[in-house]
């Protein structure tokens, strides 16, 4: 099963069938339509679980479609940090799961289908965007990924969900121009779009500005994917008025794609091995630890649950980039095991809001007061997400904190070691005053002590996650070890 | 004071890209990369290799064909974009907060001159005829899928306007329309796992190797025709409908576009 040589396209093309079919699957029969969503998801994880086993077992793999030879066709190149598909297909089906009542009550009954079409292309194009060996593919993957998340951003009709989609429709689509016009830059100096023979390439090109122009180019609008400070103001709008299940999906893996971008642009660029990148490792260090401190400080002041958790992605994405800026070993184990884990635990956080949003029709902390007492069960799983992602021991959140602070002092930079622990005490005090209205304050409303909990099909995700935060807590070393060889391959001869 | 900013800010952004438009390799130099690596490949090899004569059309259909699988896929994302986003309910609930539903009588009697309506009729056959062509002989000459299927839906749009909403709504049956919205993608994956199937990886084109192709191979030279030709017919088979499936896709997704569009 796992030599099977197709499971690396298979992974592509199943999700890709299911997001083309489900309108034709769905006429007249809308309740097929999220067992439909969710069998491609599951048939998608199947495929993920062997390309893990397989990448664990004998390590980066490559797939030559249509049979042409590197680098004149295109190669899907799977390697440890593509064992991403795994949290991509994991989250992507337990949101498709908490959709199954979910969006039936809160979407136009029309849009439906075409709600599923979209998430499954969202999916499919994460999918693509991290097995990809290819620029330009990846770029072609970047757009139906973006498109995609556009669009979920306005399905669900609410007032300013149109404005907010735009103003991330105009930020994403600059910075895809920009990406496309880097890659340009790379093919005119290097002639190829294969990122290995691009990497091997570069290392003689004399023209040394276009590479520069393209590296920024690249590091920019993947920043803007990302939502790094300053260039996140569309995130917050975006993430909060999304529906539920489609925040998970675009706060836990959509903004990582960004990040992921940036991983293999560095791929490219330590691969070259002739390029000084310190200037954009300090750039990156600078910006992450101020996307900390300021996604922090914004989430202080809001009142509104997922609007919160909007800002804290924003900090979340500033540790990533950190990690990676400060380009050690430990850091980029962090960042890269911080990219899994955060995808868990934010997803955790926004399906349970979505699901205490869905049940009592408020979304401020003042009005949500005593809910802790109506819905315990995920109330708890919040509790769980806020210790996660403050860090404490021996959640998910704590281990990859850790190791990028080790990585901080590793680099020899401690101050920023020191800076991510001041981000961590803001982060604690904005999810205190989440759990402190929760559980320990007079409920503004007296009838919000009468909700019960979400029906199954929402509750069951939201566990699911949270029993992951625990566990990836202590099962840490597994990811850990997992993704080492990867990082130090990467590093090569900068590795400290 | 904000012009002014901006445009500091642009030509700041400005002179680096002008001095690296300066150090790119010169326009028409033999040491350019961008000519004597992947693409010499290409221009020696793309026709006999690949199956068309139009080396373009090799590039995107074959070469690099899972881009284009990619591409077609971001098209038909734009209409479920279109649709997911603009489509209403026509219930009471969901149509409350919209100032008034749309006067739904209005459309069909927009008056449009007799003479547009006339020559439009009259050309309509030879449009359609027209993009065909386009779509049928893009390997051989420019042209090809992506530019057929613009032709088909501006059509299809151009009779809209004069026929009005719903006579122009039965090019598109009911029944068959989600299957021709998905038709560009749709062929690319058959053909993909066709190949994937008969000759060995995802968009592979029927060449020697392989059982299946050995097999149609074997039948050809049964027949008493040449086995390289036979095969090389059956290449240009595979691109025509990877061609046709764009344009009928194609087609379906800018008319479906405009009809949401305008509805809505």
């Amino acid at each position: 099963m796992v030599s099977w040589p197709h499971w690396l396209v298979t992974i592509i093309i199943v999700p890709l069938v299911g997001a083309v079919l489900t309108p034709v699957v769905g006429r007249g029969r809308p309740k097929v339509i999220p067992i439909w969503a969710l069998g491609i998801m599951t048939a998608t994880s199947l495929a993920a679980l062997m390309l893990i086993i397989r990448v664990a077992q004998e390590g980066p793999f490559s797939y030559l479609v249509g049979g042409w030879a590197r680098p004149y066709g295109i190669e899907l190149h799977f390697d440890e940090f593509s064992a991403s598909v795994g949290i991509i297909c994991l989250v992507g089906w337990l949101a498709l799961l908490f959709s199954y009542h979910y969006v039936a009550e809160t979407i136009p009954a029309r849009r439906v289908p075409y709600f599923y079409t979209l998430v499954l292309l969202n999916l499919t194009g994460m999918i693509g965007f991290v097995v990809t060996g290819d620029l330009f593919n990846l770029f072609v993957f970047l757009e139906i990924l973006s498109l995609s998340a556009y669009a979920l951003v306005a399905v669900s009709g609410e007032h300013i969900a149109e404005m907010a989609a735009f103003k991330y429709l105009v930020m994403g689509a600059v910075s895809s121009i920009v990406v496309l016009l880097s890659i340009g830059l790379l093919y005119s100096v290097t002639g190829s779009l294969n990122m290995a023979d691009i990497a091997s390439r570069l290392a003689g090109v004399e023209q040394r500005l276009p590479v520069m122009l393209a590296l920024a180019g690249l590091a920019m609008s993947f920043m803007v994917k990302a939502a790094l400070f300053p260039l996140h103001i569309w995130l917050p709008d975006a993430h909060s008025i999304a529906p539920s299940p489609v925040s998970a999906i675009l706060s836990g893996l959509v903004v990582k794609v960004g990040v992921f971008g940036l991983l293999r642009v560095y791929q490219i660029f330590y691969g070259a091995g002739t390029y000084d990148l310190t200037g954009l490792n300090t750039a990156l260090v600078w910006l992450g630890a101020i996307s900390i401190v300021m996604g922090a400080f914004f989430a202080i002041f809001q009142e509104d649950i997922k609007m919160m958790l909007a800002y804290s992605t924003i900090s979340n994405i500033g540790y990533i980039v950190m990690g990676l800026g400060l380009a050690s070993q430990y850091s980029l184990i962090g960042a890269t095991v911080h990219i899994f884990n955060h995808a868990l635990i934010k997803g955790t956080l926004f399906l349970a809001a979505g699901a205490i949003i869905h049940k009592t029709g408020y979304r401020t902390l003042t009005d949500l007061r005593g809910v802790g007492k109506a819905m315990p069960v995920t109330c708890m799983a919040v509790s769980i997400g806020a210790i996660s992602i403050v860090g404490i021991p021996p959640t998910a959140g704590f281990l990859c904190k850790w190791y990028i602070a080790l990585g901080a002092f590793q680099a020899g930079k401690p101050a920023f070691g020191i800076a991510l622990i001041f981000g961590a005490l803001f982060i604690f005090i904005y999810y205190i005053r989440m759990v402190n209205s929760f559980y320990f304050q007079k409920p503004t409303h007296p009838e919000i002590l009468e909700v019960g909990e979400a029906p199954l099909s929402m509750l069951i995700p939201i566990l699911v996650l949270a029993t992951l935060c625990l566990v990836m807590g202590i099962l840490g070393r597994i990811p850990i070890s997992f993704i080492e060889p990867a990082v130090i391959r990467m590093l090569g001869p900068f590795g400290g | 004071m904000k012009k002014l900013l901006v445009t500091a800010l642009l030509i700041v952004a400005g002179i680096p890209l002008l001095l690296m438009v300066a150090e790119l390799p010169p326009y028409g130099s033999a040491e350019n990369a961008t000519y004597t690596h992947v693409s010499a490949h290409y221009l020696e090899h793309a026709v006999e290799d690949a199956g068309a004569e139009n080396i373009v059309t090799d590039i995107i259909l074959n070469y690099r064909g899972f881009d284009t699988n990619g591409e077609v896929t971001v098209i038909f994302t734009a209409l479920a974009a279109v649709l997911a986003v603009l489509l209403l309910d026509r219930t009471p609930a969901a149509a409350g907060e919209e100032s008034a539903p749309a006067p739904a009588d209005e459309e069909s009697t927009q008056p449009v001159s007799i003479v547009v309506s006339f020559i439009v009729r009259l050309l309509a056959p030879f449009i359609a005829l027209f993009a065909l062509y386009v779509i049928l002989n893009g390997h051989a000459t420019p042209g090809g899928g992506f530019q057929g299927g613009t032709i088909l839906g501006a059509l299809a749009i151009a009779l809209t306007v004069v026929l009005g909403h719903k006579e122009a709504q039965r090019l598109l049956p009911e029944g068959l329309k989600p299957w021709l919205q998905a038709a560009a993608p749709l062929t690319f994956i058959v053909i993909g796992l066709a190949g994937l199937v008969s000759v060995g990886s995802y968009l592979e084109f029927p060449a020697v190797n392989g059982h299946v192709a050995s097999a149609v191979a074997t039948f050809f030279s049964n027949i008493g025709f040449p086995a390289a030709e036979g095969l090389s017919w059956v290449r240009a088979m595979w691109l025509l409908l990877l061609e046709f499936g764009i344009g009928i896709g194609g087609a379906a997704v800018i008319a479906s576009i405009f009809w949401t569009m305008e509805a809505e």
